[in-house]
């Protein structure tokens, strides 16, 4: 501007007139303008455009080109399982997108899947998702984004590789549509060093667990036997005493009761040992659990990943055991488990890309190279041994963990299943803030239940309260 | 913002021009006028009407494309989530409205009543905060929040919050969220609210101490009258703003491993119809709700106190 306000100057005063007035005011002046503004205009329409070509062209280019880039979204635990399948096959192209996982029902998956269902291309075609209920919510009609892999996609061999049962939240009327990553059945972990200190001997039932945390609390008070304070903890302690609260038991039809006995036996167990502390309202993952309870972690019920994820450093490496998971002392044993980690591929893919995909989708969910560094215990019956072979020799436990992971792998109880909307959010929204205001766990069953109720009816379910 | 005081300041004094100069002067000022409006014109119509006009075509269709009248207001207006949400949202500008309006004008009025150099550096630190974009703030504040890692652990020790679940129970999130937006926006506003009262002619105040009014008198009788308008421009922004409430529940909810519900807010109720049931007719339902909500509190303020009128 400065520029062209000097430039006309200079033309006007060549001219010799109007050196009063400023030469943009002039009509000379702006006769002169008039050009100027129209080219300045138009090379900025003809950058614009080139960008746009340019845009097309590399796009295009891409496409043309033999090797497809793959979009593979992973939350920052899978990094390096993806990092692994570049190392082992530097030819391929991969693009890795780190995200939040889908964890905690944050829903981000789904959002990012509306939007590309909207704009109609876009899809990851790979995901890792922290949330098991994903392929009832992902293969919904809602959204339609994850592909059939029992439909020739991916080998039946591969399918049938694994452990019984556990590819039954990937399936959603005989498709299957996702494969696990590991099996994330709860356990109980203990501390083998402070249980020999103290005299204690490991609990089998949850009635032994909380006798043995009442007395925890009045004989050593500041050891911990649980915790409360997150919202999976449903998964913990609600789904292992089979309680009714997210039973599909036919298509559309859903059983939920929080005043079922089963709710409320495992709840009134907790109850006490909130009050007395020796079950803490802290999250496992808050910023100083780890320095508050070092070393004070008696016990703990949770999914076999904790082993590897949480415990490290907060449980002397050689002090940390697991047992079976607690029975209710009538009846076979069951379990719950919190996450487990699925990988999805796009159905919007054709051709050798798929394949590609494909190929790489049951690499990072089959193969040791991925598998033998996933904290969780692998859902893949070959990569199982290796597993825990590697686990035995980090030093981390005091007793074989093998026979203990994979009887617990068989014993998840069924009765809790997939939905679309996510137990757990509830779970932290009504029970969870019911804790951190002083409510028992108890009273909150029925907020729980009716919200989750109430979700269950807006997603087109009849709620029934016996199975 | 500024350019409006700079420009009634500078309110043409010169009368006496010829009729013809003024008129040319006119045409001028209205075209440079036209472009500088233009920039913004644009955008506003790109990302602003646009997306309002697609909004309010979807809230009346379905998703088939169908015209559907008012079923999508009726559904999300029956859904459990729905009134809960309006409640936390109604609960949290109540508090916010009320502190931005009584603190935010008493701050303005004691930096103008001190002097210039002291009021500077004041209305500087006051701005600080709001140079941080929403998400930073929020998560600064997920730091304040959290008894284990908070500066102020004292301070949250004498409620007994002992974890952050603690901290934001339920109960505690309306003011919570007005906390953080009082500390984000409020500096902002005391400049702006600052601004209009430097509008005010001197001679004005001197004739009220010559009068005998006193610097509480003068506050309230001159100065506060005079900026009347300021504030109901300030309400209506922050009406709007505070009824669009999404980053700070959504990233305390993040932050506490899902401790508050996903739709607390109406703004979060529409994301999760849009991208969770993957409805976007019921997620413009709600927008429109609120867009309709927001008008009517514009119109109310707008009439009542006479905003556009040019005395």
């Amino acid at each position: 501007m400065q520029f062209d306000q000097e430039n006309n100057k200079q033309q006007t005063d060549r001219k010799g007139t109007e050196s009063m007035s400023s030469p943009i005011r002039s009509k000379e002046g702006r006769r002169r303008l008039r050009p100027k503004l129209r080219s300045s205009v138009l090379a900025i329409v003809a950058s614009a455009l080139a960008v746009a070509t340019f845009g097309v062209a590399t796009s295009a280019s891409a496409a043309a080109a033999k090797k497809p880039t793959i979009t593979i979204w992973v939350d920052s635990t899978r990094v390096p399982q993806v990092k692994a399948y570049e190392k082992a096959h530097p030819t391929v192209k991969i693009d890795m997108v780190t995200y939040n996982g889908n964890a905690n029902g944050s829903g981000s998956l789904q959002s990012r899947i509306a939007l590309d269902n909207r704009v109609g291309g876009g899809w990851p075609d790979i995901v890792f998702s922290e949330e098991n209920n994903d392929a009832a919510s992902l293969a919904s009609s809602q959204f339609n984004y994850p592909a059939v892999l029992n439909n020739g996609t991916v080998p039946s061999k591969v399918l049938g590789g694994y452990a019984a049962g556990t590819l039954a939240g990937c399936t959603v009327n005989g498709k299957v549509y996702c494969l696990r990553n590991d099996l994330a059945m709860n356990l109980l972990f203990y501390n083998s060093a402070l249980m020999t200190q103290f005299g204690y001997t490991v609990p089998t039932t949850w009635q032994g667990w909380a006798a043995l945390g009442a007395e925890v609390a009045t004989q050593h008070p500041g050891y911990i036997v649980g915790s409360v304070g997150d919202n999976w903890d449903d998964d913990i302690y609600l789904w292992p005493s089979e309680c009714h609260v997210n039973d599909v038991i036919k298509t559309d039809t859903i059983v939920i009761n929080g005043a079922d006995p089963n709710c409320t036996r495992a709840t009134q167990l907790i109850d006490p040992l909130v009050k007395d502390g020796s079950v803490t309202t802290d999250s496992v993952f808050s910023s100083t659990f780890g320095t508050t309870y070092k070393n004070k972690i008696l016990m703990m019920v949770g999914p076999a990943w904790y082993g590897q994820y949480l415990f490290p450093g907060i449980v002397t490496n050689g002090d940390l055991a697991v047992a079976d998971p607690l029975s209710w002392g009538s009846g076979p044993t069951v379990t719950g488990e919190v996450g487990g980690g699925l990988w999805f591929m796009s159905s919007h893919l054709k051709g050798a890309t798929k394949a590609l995909t494909a190929s790489i989708l049951t690499w990072l969910s089959t193969s040791y190279g991925s598998q033998g560094i996933s904290p969780g215990y692998p859902a893949y019956v070959a990569d199982e041994t290796a597993w825990v072979a590697g686990q035995q020799a980090s030093g981390l436990y005091s007793n074989q963990i093998a026979p203990v992971f994979a009887k617990a792998a068989t014993e998840v109880w069924s009765g809790w299943s997939p939905v679309p909307w996510s137990t757990d959010s509830v779970f932290g929204s009504t029970v969870v803030t019911g804790i951190n205001s002083g409510q028992t766990l108890t009273s909150q069953l029925s907020a729980f239940a009716s919200q989750l109720a109430d979700y269950a009816q807006s997603d087109g379910y009849t709620v029934v309260t016996t199975p | 913002m500024k350019s409006v005081v700079s420009h009634q300041a500078s309110t043409p004094q010169g009368t006496t021009d010829s009729l013809g100069s003024k008129l040319r002067r006119k045409r001028k000022n209205g075209v440079a006028g036209y472009a500088f409006v233009s920039g913004y014109f644009i955008l506003l119509a790109l990302f602003g009407i646009a997306p309002a006009v697609y909004a309010i075509c979807l809230a009346f269709t379905s998703t088939g494309g169908h015209v559907v009248g008012l079923s999508n207001f009726i559904k999300t207006g029956e859904d459990f989530r729905f009134l809960p949400a309006f409640e936390n949202i109604a609960e949290y500008l109540s508090i916010w409205l009320a502190s931005l309006v009584v603190i935010v004008i008493g701050l303005a009025l004691m930096l103008h009543s001190i002097s210039r150099k002291v009021s500077a550096a004041f209305r500087f630190i006051f701005y600080l905060p709001g140079a941080l974009a929403g998400a930073a703030s929020v998560l600064v504040w997920l730091f304040m929040l959290d008894p284990t890692v908070s500066p102020w652990r004292l301070f949250l020790g004498i409620f007994d919050f002992k974890n952050l679940g603690q901290t934001i129970l339920p109960g505690h999130l309306p003011i919570i969220f007005a906390i953080i937006a009082f500390w984000a926006g409020a500096g902002g506003w005391i400049v702006v609210t600052y601004g209009a009262l430097n509008n005010i002619p001197n001679e004005l105040i001197e004739a009220a101490e010559l009068d005998g009014a006193g610097p509480m008198q003068t506050a309230l009788r001159i100065k506060l009258p005079l900026i009347k308008k300021w504030i109901t421009f300030m309400l209506i922004l922050a009406f709007a703003a505070g009824t669009q409430l999404f980053v700070e529940p959504q990233l305390v909810g993040e932050a506490s491993l899902g401790l508050i519900s996903p739709t607390w807010s109406p703004n979060e109720l529409a994301y999760y119809f849009a991208f969770q049931n993957n409805n976007f007719n019921y997620a413009a339902a709600i927008s429109v709700d609120l867009l309709v909500i927001g008008l009517l509190c514009a119109a109310v303020l707008v009439f009542r106190t006479k905003l556009f009128e040019v005395e």
